[in-house]
C-alpha cells in the first residue's frame, strides 16, 4: 500500500472504526430525511388524483344548456351564475385575463334573467339598481357564501356588450372553470390532523420538528462517538 | 444592570411612549407618511448601533474572540439572525399568499438544507480550520486561481443575495415613508449603507443576539392578536392555524369579524390554497421539489453561513450552535404560514384591491385592525431582519474582495491601511450595484435570494462536499466541476435576463421551465459533482500527500499508524 493509498480519504470506504461508524449514522441520518421529505412527497404525487369541487360538477351539469340552448331554465341559469361567482370569490387566485371572461359570462347570464323591459339597463354600466336586480335574478340570500357573492357582486358585473356570450368566452370558459376548481387530493390532503388537511400539516410543522430532532440527534450521538474512539477534535 | 441593558429600557419606554403620541389609523393601507413605524424603526437602529458601540472590539483579537467565548445557544441565536433576513420574514408568506403549498417548498428547502449542513460539514468544516470559503477552496485545491474563482463566488453569491434584501427594504421604506418604490430603496440603500459603515466593526455577535429576540417578537406578537381576533386558538398560533387552512379550504361564512376596511372575515371555498401543485397556482409538482432540493443544497454552500463555522471554540459548538440555530429559525417557519392564511382571507374582498405580494406580512397586520403601534413594530421588524442580514453580506463580500482577492491574490503586499480603504470601497460598491439591480423589480423577494441558493448549490456545495469527504478530488477536478455547474448557472441567468429584457432565445420555454433561476442547482449540483469525480478520476495529478495526511489524521480521525 502505497503512501496516498494509505491516506485515502472516502465517505464510502472508511478504513478506521471511527468512520465507518461515522458513515453508518450519517447515511442513517441522510435515508431518514430524503425518505421523509422526498419521499412523503413522491407519494403524495402518485395517490392524489385531479377532484372537482362541487361548483364545478354544477356548471358541467348546467353550462351547455344555458350558453348553447335558449330553453334553459331559470334554475339552471341561477346555478351557472353561482358557479361564476363561486370562482370569482378567489380573487387573488385568479388571472385578470380569466376575470374578464368571468366578468363577461356573469354580465351576460344576469342580463339573461331579465325581463325583456329591463333588459336596456344592463347594456351601460353597472349600478345599485342593475346589482339589486342580479342579487335578486341570482336569487342570493344575506346569509353564508350568498353574503359573499352579494359583496362581489358590485365589482364583478360589467357593461353587457352583445346580446349573445362572445365566442371567446364560450370557448375559454369550461377551461377556466375547471383551471380553478379541479385540486389534487387524495386521503392524505382529505384527512384532519390538529385542524390541518394532513399532508400540510406534514410539511408545515412536522418536518420542521423531524429537522430539528435529526440535528440533535447527529449532535448527541457524534459527541458520544468521539468519546468512545477518543477523537480530540481541536487542530 | 450593564450600559446595553440600560440603553434597551430607555428605548423601550420610548418606543411605548412614540406608539401612544402618533397612533394612527391602520386603515390607510399605504401612500401616507407613518410616523410611529418610523419613530420605532429609527428607534430600533440606534439600540443596535449603541449596543454595538458598547460592547466593540478593542482590537482585532478581541473581535474575533468576541465570537469564541459565546455559548452553543447564543451562538444559535446569532445564527438565526444572521439567517433570518426580508426572504424569512416578507419573502415565505408571500410565496404562500400567492402561491398557496407551493410556498412550503422555501419553508422546507431552508430548513432541511441545515441537516445536511449539520451532518456532513459543520464539525469538519471547523476542525479545517480556514477563514473564508476562498481560504478553504485554495487550500484543500492547492490553487491560488481557485482561491480567487472561490472569492470571486462570494461575492456574487452575496451580491444576489443582498439583491432580495434591498427589495425588502425598499418596500418597508415605501410603506412607512409613503414614497415610490424606487426613492424607497435609494434611501433604504444610504441608510443601510450607512449602517453598515458605522456598526461594521462593533459588537456583532451581542447585536445579533438582540436582534434576534426583536425579530420573533415582532414577528409573533400580532399572530397572538390575530388568532384570539378571530376566535382561533390562540394560546400557540403555530398550532392554532390548521383550523384557519381548512376553513380557507372549506370556505368561511361571514359573522367571525371585521377587516379594518370593514368586509367580512369570510371567504368562498379555495381548497387552491392548500392543496400540492394544485393547477390554479402555475406551479407543478416537478418545481415544488427542485425548489426545495435547490434551497437545501444551497443552504449548505453559501459562504456567510459557512464562515459562522469558523468562529465558534470548537468543533462542537460548531454543531451545537446548529441545533440551536434551526430551532431558532424554524421558529420563525412554523409561524409565518399564518401570515399568508390570514392575508388570504382578509384580502379576499375585490374591493382591497392588488396588494404587493411581498408587504402581505404588514398588509395583513393592517386589514386585521391591529393596533399601529404593533404594526409599526412589526414593519421595523422586518427591515430589521433585513438589515442584520444585509450589514453581514456586505462585510462579508467585502471582506472577500479586499483580503481573498485584493491582498491574497492581486497585491500581496498591501497594508493594512489599504486594505481596510479596499474594503470599505467594497462595501459601497456593492450596495450600489445591489440598489441599482433591486429597482429592476425582477422578481419576488424569496425568488431573488432564491438565485443566491441556487448558484451557492452548484458551485461551493460541490467543492465543499467532495473537498471533505474525498480526497481523490483534485484541482483539475475541482475546475471541470465548477465549469460545469458554473455553465448552468451562467444559461439559466442569461435565458431569464433575456426573458426580462423581452428577448426571446431558442428553447426559451423548456429552460425557463427546467432550468428556472430560481431553482436551476437540481441539475447544476449533481453535474457539476459528477464532472468533478470523473475529472479527477481521468486526470495525472494526485491530491497532495500532506492535504491527503491532513484530512485523514485532523478532519476525520483515520488511525493509520
Amino acid at each position: 500500500m502505497t503512501e496516498h493509498e494509505r491516506y485515502e480519504v472516502n465517505f464510502f470506504r472508511p478504513i478506521s472504526q471511527h468512520a465507518k461508524a461515522n458513515k453508518k449514522l450519517i447515511s442513517t441520518l441522510a435515508i431518514i430525511w430524503a425518505v421523509a421529505v422526498f419521499g412523503f412527497h413522491f407519494l403524495l404525487i402518485i395517490i392524489t388524483t385531479p377532484t372537482p369541487e362541487q361548483t364545478l360538477i354544477n356548471f358541467n351539469s348546467v353550462w351547455q344548456q344555458v350558453v348553447e340552448d335558449s330553453s334553459a331554465t331559470h334554475e339552471m341559469k341561477q346555478v351557472f351564475a353561482k358557479s361564476l361567482l363561486m370562482v370569482l370569490g378567489k380573487n387573488i387566485a385568479v388571472k385578470e385575463e380569466h376575470k374578464s371572461v368571468l366578468k363577461e359570462s356573469l354580465s351576460w347570464s344576469v342580463y339573461r334573467m331579465q325581463a325583456d323591459s329591463i333588459k336596456p339597463f344592463y347594456k351601460t354600466e353597472p349600478n345599485s339598481e342593475t346589482i339589486k336586480g342580479a342579487i335578486a335574478s341570482i336569487g342570493l340570500s344575506a346569509e353564508g357564501f350568498d353574503k359573499i357573492m352579494r359583496d362581489l357582486l358590485p365589482s364583478s358585473l360589467v357593461k353587457v356588450e352583445n346580446s349573445a356570450l362572445s365566442e371567446k368566452s364560450k370557448k375559454a370558459l369550461p377551461e377556466i372553470m375547471e383551471l380553478y376548481l379541479i385540486h389534487n387530493q387524495s386521503f392524505l390532503t382529505d384527512f384532519k390532523f390538529l385542524g390541518f388537511p394532513f399532508h400540510y400539516w406534514y410539511t408545515a410543522q412536522f418536518l420542521l420538528i423531524l429537522f430539528v430532532l435529526l440535528c440533535l440527534t447527529y449532535a448527541v450521538l457524534i459527541d458520544r462517538m468521539n468519546r468512545e474512539y477518543e477523537f480530540i477534535e481541536e487542530t | 444592570m450593564n450600559k446595553s441593558n440600560k440603553i434597551i429600557n430607555i428605548l423601550f419606554f420610548m418606543l411605548i411612549f412614540s406608539g401612544n403620541l402618533f397612533a394612527q389609523s391602520a386603515t390607510e393601507l399605504e401612500g401616507e407618511f407613518k410616523l410611529a413605524p418610523a419613530i420605532i424603526l429609527i428607534i430600533l437602529l440606534v439600540t443596535f448601533i449603541m449596543v454595538g458601540f458598547f460592547n466593540r472590539a478593542k482590537d482585532t483579537k478581541t473581535y474575533w474572540a468576541a465570537g469564541r467565548k459565546i455559548s452553543p445557544v447564543g451562538a444559535g441565536m446569532a445564527i438565526a439572525s444572521n439567517w433570518m433576513s426580508a426572504a424569512s420574514f416578507l419573502g415565505m408568506a408571500a410565496v404562500m399568499y400567492g402561491s398557496g403549498y407551493h410556498g412550503l417548498s422555501y419553508v422546507i428547502g431552508w430548513t432541511g438544507g441545515y441537516v445536511l449542513l449539520l451532518i456532513l460539514m459543520a464539525g469538519q468544516i471547523r476542525r479545517y480550520g480556514k477563514y473564508t470559503t476562498a481560504d478553504f477552496i485554495g487550500d484543500r485545491y492547492y490553487s491560488q486561481g481557485l482561491r480567487g474563482v472561490g472569492a470571486g463566488l462570494a461575492i456574487f453569491i452575496s451580491f444576489s443575495y443582498c439583491v432580495g434584501q434591498f427589495a425588502g427594504i425598499g418596500l418597508m421604506f415605501k410603506w412607512i415613508l409613503g414614497i415610490d418604490y424606487a426613492w424607497a430603496v435609494i434611501i433604504g440603500a444610504s441608510v443601510v449603507l450607512t449602517y453598515t459603515l458605522i456598526s461594521g466593526m462593533l459588537g456583532v455577535t451581542k447585536n445579533m443576539q438582540i436582534q434576534y429576540v426583536i425579530i420573533i417578537a415582532s414577528f409573533i406578537i400580532p399572530l397572538f392578536i390575530l388568532t384570539y381576533k378571530f376566535g382561533y386558538f390562540y394560546w400557540l398560533p403555530q398550532v392554532g392555524y390548521g383550523e384557519i387552512i381548512s376553513d380557507i379550504v372549506n370556505g368561511i361564512a361571514p359573522g367571525k369579524g371585521l377587516s379594518s376596511l370593514g368586509h367580512d372575515f369570510a371567504i368562498l371555498p379555495s381548497p387552491e390554497f392548500a392543496m400540492p401543485w394544485d393547477p390554479a397556482t402555475g406551479q407543478t409538482a416537478f418545481q415544488w421539489i427542485a425548489i426545495c432540493f435547490s434551497l437545501m443544497i444551497g443552504t449548505a454552500g453559501l459562504p456567510h453561513v459557512i464562515q459562522r463555522f469558523y468562529v465558534v471554540p470548537r468543533a462542537k459548538d460548531a454543531r451545537w450552535s446548529v441545533v440551536w440555530g434551526l430551532f431558532f429559525i424554524c421558529i420563525l417557519y412554523w409561524s409565518a404560514p399564518i401570515y399568508s392564511a390570514f392575508g388570504k382571507i382578509l384580502s379576499s374582498n375585490p374591493e382591497v384591491g392588488v396588494l404587493a405580494k411581498d408587504a402581505i406580512v404588514v398588509y395583513t397586520a393592517q386589514l386585521g385592525d391591529l393596533y399601529p403601534l404593533i404594526i409599526g413594530f412589526l414593519a421595523a421588524g422586518a427591515v430589521s431582519a433585513a438589515f442584520s442580514t444585509v450589514s453581514g453580506l456586505l462585510v462579508a463580500g467585502a471582506s472577500a474582495f479586499s483580503h481573498d482577492l485584493y491582498f491574497n491574490v492581486i497585491n500581496p503586499k498591501a497594508t493594512e491601511q489599504k486594505q481596510m480603504l479596499m474594503a470599505r470601497v467594497g462595501t459601497i460598491l456593492m450596495a450600489a450595484g445591489v440598489a441599482i439591480i433591486a429597482l429592476l423589480e425582477l422578481g419576488l423577494i424569496a425568488q431573488l435570494v432564491a438565485v443566491a441558493f441556487s448558484l451557492a448549490g452548484c458551485t461551493i456545495f460541490p467543492l465543499f462536499l467532495l473537498g471533505i469527504w474525498w480526497s481523490g478530488s483534485n484541482r483539475t477536478g475541482a475546475w471541470a466541476g465548477l465549469i460545469a455547474g458554473g455553465s448552468v448557472a451562467l444559461v439559466a441567468q442569461v435565458y431569464f435576463l433575456a426573458g426580462k429584457l423581452g428577448v426571446v432565445l431558442p428553447y426559451h420555454e423548456f429552460i425557463h421551465y427546467y432550468l428556472n433561476a430560481w431553482y436551476f442547482a437540481w441539475l447544476g449540483a449533481p453535474l457539476a459533482i459528477i464532472s468533478n469525480i470523473v475529472a479527477s478520476l481521468l486526470a495525472k495529478e494526485k491530491t497532495p500527500l500532506e492535504i491527503k495526511k491532513f484530512l485523514a489524521e485532523k478532519v476525520h480521525n483515520y488511525d493509520v499508524s
